[in-house]
């Protein structure tokens, strides 16, 4: 019962993340794509709860959907970019090609092997505590955290500086 | 199939979906939403990999976690980018910016 539950919630959530990911590439205006954008985003986060991750679905909503997809969609606005714009002209065929051959040679290559050479693992995953993972960024992974706090600062002062109106006018 | 198998190919669709919408797309900010894309199907599956197998699920959490933050990192400067491209080139489209000068 609970494990045939789990699969329906699973194919809704996955439902979801393919209904916006096909959304979030064929729209027209950029702000459409952004929505299934986050609705992608949204089912990602459903399927970090199904797999017992509730850390990461939190983690989730509140760095992708509460932080990047508002500095995506400042960026739309800044840019000017309306529906009829760049993205509505006609492309060569050569670019359609060009698409749907980067799409499918990854498709074909780690398709075939996730179902042929995949392995099956457990069924039921078990949650971690918080605590462990405190204890993870502060024992054995210290060094990948403060590199991201690094990273972090040094791509805020570049984005900084970068968008500085004077700099380089004199 | 078995759950992590379903999970790999997710995220496998959305690498594919992103890729072919990363070469489809004209504008600078429709290609950072289609890497958002990608970067999500990899934080998928780095966590499905953690949690369904004998993997350590700290580790996998934690790297998870650090993909979205690089993500956001990647995503500020980007904002950036395409601010100085906008004001420089007066558009945001990517093949008008490749052309060179001379």
């Amino acid at each position: 019962m609970e494990q045939s539950l789990a699969k329906i919630v699973f194919y809704a959530y996955t439902a979801v993340i393919v209904v916006g990911a096909v959304m979030a590439v064929t729209e027209r205006g950029l702000v459409r794509s952004l929505v299934g954008l986050i609705a992608t985003m949204f089912g990602v986060a459903g399927l970090y709860l199904l797999m017992a991750a509730p850390f990461m679905a939190f983690m989730q909503i509140l760095i992708y959907i509460g932080g990047v997809s508002v500095l995506i969609f400042f960026s739309i606005m800044l840019t000017h970019a309306a529906p009829t714009g760049d993205e509505a002209k006609r492309r060569p065929l050569r670019k359609r090609i060009n698409a749907i051959f980067a799409m499918l040679v990854p498709a074909a290559v780690l398709s075939v092997g996730i179902v042929k050479h995949g392995t099956s693992g457990f069924e039921k995953p078990e949650a971690v505590s918080l605590p462990d993972l405190g204890l993870g960024l502060m024992g054995p992974y210290l060094l990948a955290f403060e590199l991201i706090s690094v990273v972090l600062f040094v791509a805020m002062a570049g984005a900084v500086m970068l968008a500085w109106r004077q700099w380089g006018r004199k | 199939m078995s759950s992590l198998q379903l999970y790999q190919l997710v995220a496998l669709v959305l690498l594919c979906v992103g890729l072919y919408g990363f070469i489809w797309r004209r504008s600078l900010v429709g290609m950072l939403i289609c890497l958002e894309l990608m970067l999500n199907g990899a934080g998928l599956s780095i966590v499905a990999a953690s949690q369904h197998t004998s993997a350590d699920a700290v580790l996998g959490q934690l790297g998870a976690l650090l993909v979205m933050g690089l993500a956001a990192a990647e995503a500020t400067l980007v904002l950036a980018i395409v601010l100085v491209v906008t004001r420089r080139f007066k558009t945001s489209e990517s093949i008008r910016v490749s052309e060179l000068k001379g």
